[in-house]
């Protein structure tokens, strides 16, 4: 059996990607189970998808603590405190990253316990998707790819098939095909290893002593500690504000959901980019078109 | 209404202090928390929020909160009845002399909209008729948002949700008209009500101006566009919520003393295809073919509210 797990954000079509996967294996005459994880998180935050394929029914359940293939979506995740996308990964683990920096650099840089594949899809996504970060079937088709078992056109029928139960129009799920085939060309298969499991004993049963709920109910009593948690590494693009063209209007100050804008002193916007998760309002409001999109992803890493 | 007058004309009169702090793991572009955001820059931090389980769940993650005052985390139905015993507790502290006057809070109740047009609805009811005082912030996105944007009493009609999507059999999705929480909350004559909108904070920061002087009920609608749920790009929230304004679909109004007074009216009302065209949840009205009676039903549904007041 071998389990594939998937790291990405949610809106970049991940839980998509692991569904695609599993109905192409599939098509190709193996057993599959496909299953996204994600917390109370939204869109902009860690989502993980786990695929087990096997010529045998498979019987394992849970999320996949030890994957035989790593795909990454976002290279941002490595750098983030959660998920551990490398969480299990060894020297026997084929890790995929979506970045164009070569493989040795992103050993290097990521510390990788193997020398990864590396490909860009954000150009090969906005050329035939008109969107940089939607990764569905390209990730999908990258993990058919490496396996090696999977014949293109399997591939492409369960992009065909998923997409089309997510009500997209026949010319989406068109270009969606094509984009699954260009990245099933450009890259090759690898010699997957399935790794040896073995099985965690169950730890002896905590008995937890009751207690009154003053004791027990999570109380917070800090006022506004959110502020800790960090959601800049949410954004897939930045927003910048050209501030010799800005008027101070503070609309986008007004419209910003996170209270992410501050007033300055000076009377000028400032973003937060610790919190800012990239949602963009502030530049599709502006008034004089003043706040720029910068992509985060661009350059890969 | 006289007495009681709008302050603020611009957003620089809007009260800088945010009692809501970023770092949250609601959605990026998230509506309802724009509307929470503005509400609370009036409200200040001396506000105890009786928060029903919904999206707003996620406001306070444990050992985090974002707020500067308290927050109390309840059942899908039963944020009133907190806010209930919040109220009596505060009430009879003050009263025995074992706290300050200057040290009362204002209760606000934080509900979404399948808390307060379901299940949350009958200890609502009653809450009204014992007129206690407290105030309801309804984050209104048309579905049960936070588990995957299933039906409630108030998705709108020819909307497709998780449980009433678009098929052979109900094409139209939803079928049955959005509950009219305004109209119920004003058959028992509270004290004030205000439908509000994160795209208009001067309107919404006035409302709340004038509501958190008064004692009583008070209901506050907010249109709580959902980048997830109604599917589209998080950087058009606003645009989305203007365009529920321009079209008619989402009215601005208040009820206070008996009458009912619209804020904002559209001059000529925008065709309701153009806000509803922008968003996943309708586009089976569009695509493959367009359902032209469906459709026509909505823009008729609309004008005849509007021709009311007309």
């Amino acid at each position: 059996m071998l389990r594939i797990r998937m790291h990405g954000r949610g809106g970049q079509g991940i839980k998509t990607a692991g569904q695609i996967l599993g109905s192409a294996a599939f098509l190709a005459g193996f057993q599959a189970q496909d299953f996204p994880l994600y917390g109370a998180e939204r869109r902009g935050a860690p989502v993980t998808s786990f695929t087990r394929v096997s010529p045998e029914p498979v019987l394992e359940r849970g999320p996949i603590g030890i994957p035989d293939l790593l795909l990454i979506a976002d290279a941002t995740l490595l750098e983030s405190v959660r998920p551990v996308p490398l969480n299990g990964a060894d020297e026997s683990t084929t890790i995929f990253i979506n970045s164009s920096l070569a493989p040795e650099t992103l050993q290097q840089y990521y510390q990788l316990p193997s020398l990864p594949v590396g490909l860009n899809l954000i150009p090969l996504c906005r050329h035939y998707l008109k969107k940089a970060n939607l990764y569905s079937s390209a990730l999908a088709s990258v993990g058919a790819r490496l396996m090696g078992s999977i014949d293109m056109g399997f591939l492409l029928e369960a992009v065909e098939i998923e997409l089309e139960q997510q009500g997209l129009a026949e010319k989406q799920i068109e270009h969606n095909k094509e984009l699954a085939q260009k990245v099933f060309e450009s890259l090759t298969s690898v010699n997957l290893q399935e790794r040896e499991r073995t099985v965690i004993k169950a730890g002896s049963l905590a008995l937890l002593e009751p207690r009154l709920a003053a004791d027990s109910a999570p109380i917070i009593l800090a006022a506004g500690n959110m502020a800790l948690r960090k959601t800049g590494n949410w954004r897939v693009d930045r927003p910048e504000i050209d501030y010799k063209r800005c008027n101070q209007c503070l609309i986008c100050y007004a419209r910003c959901p996170e209270g992410a804008i501050s007033v300055q002193e000076s009377g000028s916007p400032e973003i937060d980019y610790e919190h800012c998760k990239g949602c963009m309002i502030c530049a599709e409001e502006c008034p004089g078109n003043v706040i720029q999109t910068v992509s985060e992803t661009e350059d890969g890493s | 209404m006289s007495a009681i007058t709008s302050n603020y004309k611009k957003i620089k009169d809007l009260n800088p202090h945010e009692s809501l702090s970023a770092g949250t793991s609601l959605c990026a572009g998230c509506g309802g928390l724009e509307g929470l955001r503005l509400a609370l820059k009036e409200l200040g931090d001396d506000v105890i929020i009786c928060n029903a389980a919904g999206c707003m769940t996620l406001l306070s993650v444990y050992p985090f909160t974002p707020l500067r005052g308290s927050w109390l985390y309840t059942t899908m139905g039963g944020p009133v009845p907190a806010a209930q015993g919040v109220r009596d507790a505060l009430d009879i502290r003050i009263q025995q002399g074992d706290m300050p006057e200057s040290e009362n809070l204002q209760v606000m109740v934080l509900a979404g909209d399948g808390s307060s047009n379901d299940m949350g609805m009958g200890p609502t009811s009653s809450a009204i008729h014992r007129k206690l005082d407290f105030i309801y912030f309804c984050y209104d996105n048309e579905a049960y948002g936070n588990t995957g944007f299933q039906l409630s009493a108030a998705s709108p009609f020819g909307g497709a949700t998780q449980t009433a999507p678009s098929t052979g059999l109900h094409p139209a999705g939803a079928e049955l008209p959005k509950k009219d929480l305004f109209e119920i909350w004003r058959a028992q004559n509270p004290t004030y009500i205000a439908t509000v909108s994160p795209r208009e904070p001067i309107d919404l920061a006035n409302k709340f101006a004038k509501a958190k002087l008064m004692k009583g009920p008070r209901l506050f609608i907010c249109l709580s566009p959902c980048p997830t749920g109604w599917g589209f790009d998080p950087k058009e929230t606003h645009l989305i919520a203007k365009l529920a304004r321009d079209t008619g679909i989402f009215p601005l109004k208040e009820f206070f003393e008996g009458k009912v007074m619209h804020n904002k009216v559209p001059r000529k009302r925008v065709p309701v295809e153009r806000y509803l065209e922008r968003q996943k949840r309708f586009q089976h009205l569009f695509i493959p073919v367009r359902q032209e009676e469906t459709l026509a039903q909505i823009q008729s549904r609309v004008d005849a509210y509007w021709s009311q007041y007309e």
